[in-house]
């Protein structure tokens, strides 16, 4: 791999933003209803109101924003995991942080109304619900320097089992379990985009990237070890937690609006190490953005799926990342063998 | 035996299809009478429960139900005393009932306090969820009868059939009779009167509206609207948001759960016509999607949200001077 300049840096991300552009624009130009791409154009440009103007405008526009903000999140909280347990299998959803957050995200949604809190509340309890999570996490994995994958896998499908379990009790419980409403919680989608709590999505996401863009170099030297890092002059554990904090942010603030997403944090930071290098200081603003695209063409894809509306995204992306899963599991075993 | 079936040649096949013969017919030996067992207990139940409707001597007189709006029609028909045991949704519902012994509900029926009342008629609906356990209810003798309330009429028939086999059926069928009459009523009344589009919303997110084959889509034909959900299939199909603001629908009826929020969650897309105009009605009422007794009432509401106005005009043109009283 060619060495990183800040010209390199500079062309990778324009390229990834000129793939969430195009990503954009295909999630607006396409949709169920079959407006004519001349009918979105001329909606886009502001000359034509009624239906079109608000499938455009106030449909797909929202959504895309969303499915972006999301994607971005998770992906880069997908980096973090990543790179602070040493592990290349982690990812929110995978860890059990997602699930913590939809969890604590369900309690207030469901118990919240008896005590006057509202749905604005979501966010920053999700936020707490990850912060918890990764907490317990921890605790019973032991120091983040030495964890097995098994033992991280494990423990993650275990939580998120358990996580899965008390939603559904304290759903059925406070009568929130409007059936349907709750299956979207739990698989994940961006179908209602609100414009209230998505500005916590994109507020979660600025702190969290601007947390972590400058801490890019540390991140680099704890891959060496946390020894290493520390003689390099790395406050190891003042980064780890840092950073720990920022990606629970994220991913709360992810979850909140959009349920439970899988395998975004998986898929694509290992495809972009893949391209671009494992450099953090590239590789964090690129995964924000792979992210966003990534999710935004999933999202289109759902909706365009032959056979019903609004398929959940949560599905398209597992279809992606299960098997994309299993593929590094494989690999990453075959190495250690 | 055994080397005859192992032997090899046509004969040997022979004789091992002979074998296999007498074993299938051992088998089916006791199939069978375990088969006639079945069938006397089922004959049993039938001598009781599956008695030819409509005669009052051979009522049932112990009835469990399954289905909150059979719950409803029952107690709208005055057989609150045959009932002994309801699902815990009815008894959620119906305060008539709180005090039965209940049973459980859609998800987990429990086959053991079904049995241990004693039915001697379980009344169903046909949910995908229940087939099992309306199939080990049979196994076990206990009749079973099955209605499937879609449309107003089957509504209407259901509640006479429930009122032949329980033996109220000079009640069901008053009962029965006046639901016909006002939906014929506000047919007539309303055949004069321009169409309009609607949609029934059920849930906003995932989108779910009242389809074809619906008795809401009964009661908006009876009002004279035209059901725009039922270009999305039979029953309660699911819907995009895009497909409700293309569709243009001149009403929109939101039954959903929060009432208070409709106007402000569609107010979102003001090019859908009943946001332009404010033609969007939050329904609180849960009757408005649930099959039940109450159907006309729910009419006289349906009317009232498609044609303002119209409701008190076509009550005095009806001569109707208040809704007759329904279980709730």
């Amino acid at each position: 791999m060619k060495p990183l300049t800040p010209a390199r840096v500079a062309r990778n991300l324009a390229l990834l933003l000129a793939a969430v552009a195009a990503a954009a624009f295909a999630g607006v130009a396409l949709g169920p209803s079959g407006l004519s791409p001349s009918e979105v154009w001329s909606a886009l440009a502001g000359h034509a109101d009624g239906p079109a103007a608000d499938i455009v405008w106030r449909v797909r526009i929202p959504r895309v924003g969303l499915a972006a903000a999301v994607g971005a999140s998770l992906a880069t909280a997908g980096v973090l995991f990543q790179a602070i347990l040493r592990n290349p299998l982690a990812d929110p959803y995978i860890l059990g942080v997602s699930g913590g957050a939809a969890l604590a995200g369900v309690a207030v949604l469901s118990l919240g109304a008896s005590f006057g809190v509202g749905y604005m509340a979501v966010p920053p309890a999700a936020f707490v619900g990850a912060v918890a999570t990764i907490l317990g996490l921890l605790a019973v994995v032991g120091p983040a320097g030495r964890l097995s994958s098994h033992t991280l896998l494990l423990t993650g499908v275990v939580f998120n089992a358990f996580a899965s379990a008390i939603i559904v009790f304290v759903a059925s419980l406070s009568g929130f379990a409007e059936g349907a409403s709750i299956f979207l919680w739990l698989i994940g989608s961006v179908s209602d985009a609100r414009a209230d709590v998505a500005g916590w999505v994109v507020l979660f996401l600025a702190v969290g990237l601007g947390c972590a863009v400058p801490m890019a170099r540390s991140l680099d030297l704890l891959a060496l070890g946390e020894e290493t890092a520390s003689a390099l002059g790395v406050d190891a554990e003042r980064v780890k937690r840092l950073l720990l904090v920022s990606a629970s942010l994220m991913v709360g603030a992810a979850v909140a609006v959009a349920g439970l997403i899988g395998f975004v944090g998986l898929v694509v930071p290992h495809l972009l190490r893949l391209v671009l290098g494992p450099d953090h200081r590239q590789l964090l603003p690129a995964s924000a953005l792979g992210g966003a695209a990534f999710l935004v063409l999933c999202d289109t894809g759902a909706r365009m799926f032959p056979g019903g509306p609004d398929l959940p995204v949560g599905a398209v992306t597992a279809l992606a990342g299960g098997p994309f899963f299993l593929w590094l599991l494989r690999r990453s075993s075959r190495r250690i063998a | 035996m055994g080397r005859v079936a192992y032997s090899q040649g046509p004969g040997g096949i022979t004789a091992g299809r002979a074998l296999r013969a007498s074993r299938r017919a051992g088998r089916c030996a006791v199939r069978a009478a375990l088969l006639c067992i079945a069938l006397a207990l089922v004959g049993c139940g039938a001598e009781r429960g599956d008695a030819p409707t409509g005669r009052e001597g051979t009522a049932v007189a112990r009835v469990v139900s399954l289905n909150p709006s059979l719950t409803a029609m029952l107690l709208a028909i005055g057989a609150r005393d045959v009932l002994v045991g309801v699902d815990s949704f009815s008894a959620r519902q119906q305060q008539a009932v709180a005090d039965l012994p209940r049973v459980g509900g859609l998800f987990d029926p429990s086959l053991e306090a079904v049995l241990a009342l004693e039915p001697d008629l379980v009344v169903v609906v046909p949910s995908a969820e229940q087939r099992g356990f309306r199939e080990r209810l049979s196994a076990l003798g206990i009749p079973v009868a099955v209605f499937d309330p879609k449309g107003f009429d089957d509504v209407v028939a259901t509640l006479e059939a429930l009122g032949a086999r329980v033996g109220h059926a000079e009640q069901a069928a008053r009962r029965a009779a006046q639901m016909r009459a006002l939906r014929a009523a506000v047919a007539a009344y309303t055949a004069h009167l321009p169409r309009v589009e609607a949609v029934v919303v059920l849930q906003r997110d995932p989108l779910f509206v009242a389809g074809a084959a619906t008795f809401v889509d009964d009661m908006l034909a009876a009002v004279g609207a035209r059901n725009l959900g039922a270009q999305r299939g039979d029953g309660w199909p699911r819907a995009s948001r895009e497909w409700l603001i293309a569709a243009a629908p001149d009403v929109l009826v939101d039954t959903s759960r929060d009432p208070q929020s409709a106007a402000a969650f569609w107010r979102q897309w003001p090019s859908i016509p009943a946001v332009a105009d404010g033609r969007v009605v939050a329904v609180a009422e849960r009757e408005m999607t649930l099959p039940g007794p109450w159907l006309d009432r729910a009419l006289l509401e349906l009317l009232d949200a498609i044609r303002p106005g119209e409701r008190a005009r076509f009550e005095t043109a009806a001569g109707l001077r208040h809704v007759p009283e329904t279980a709730r």
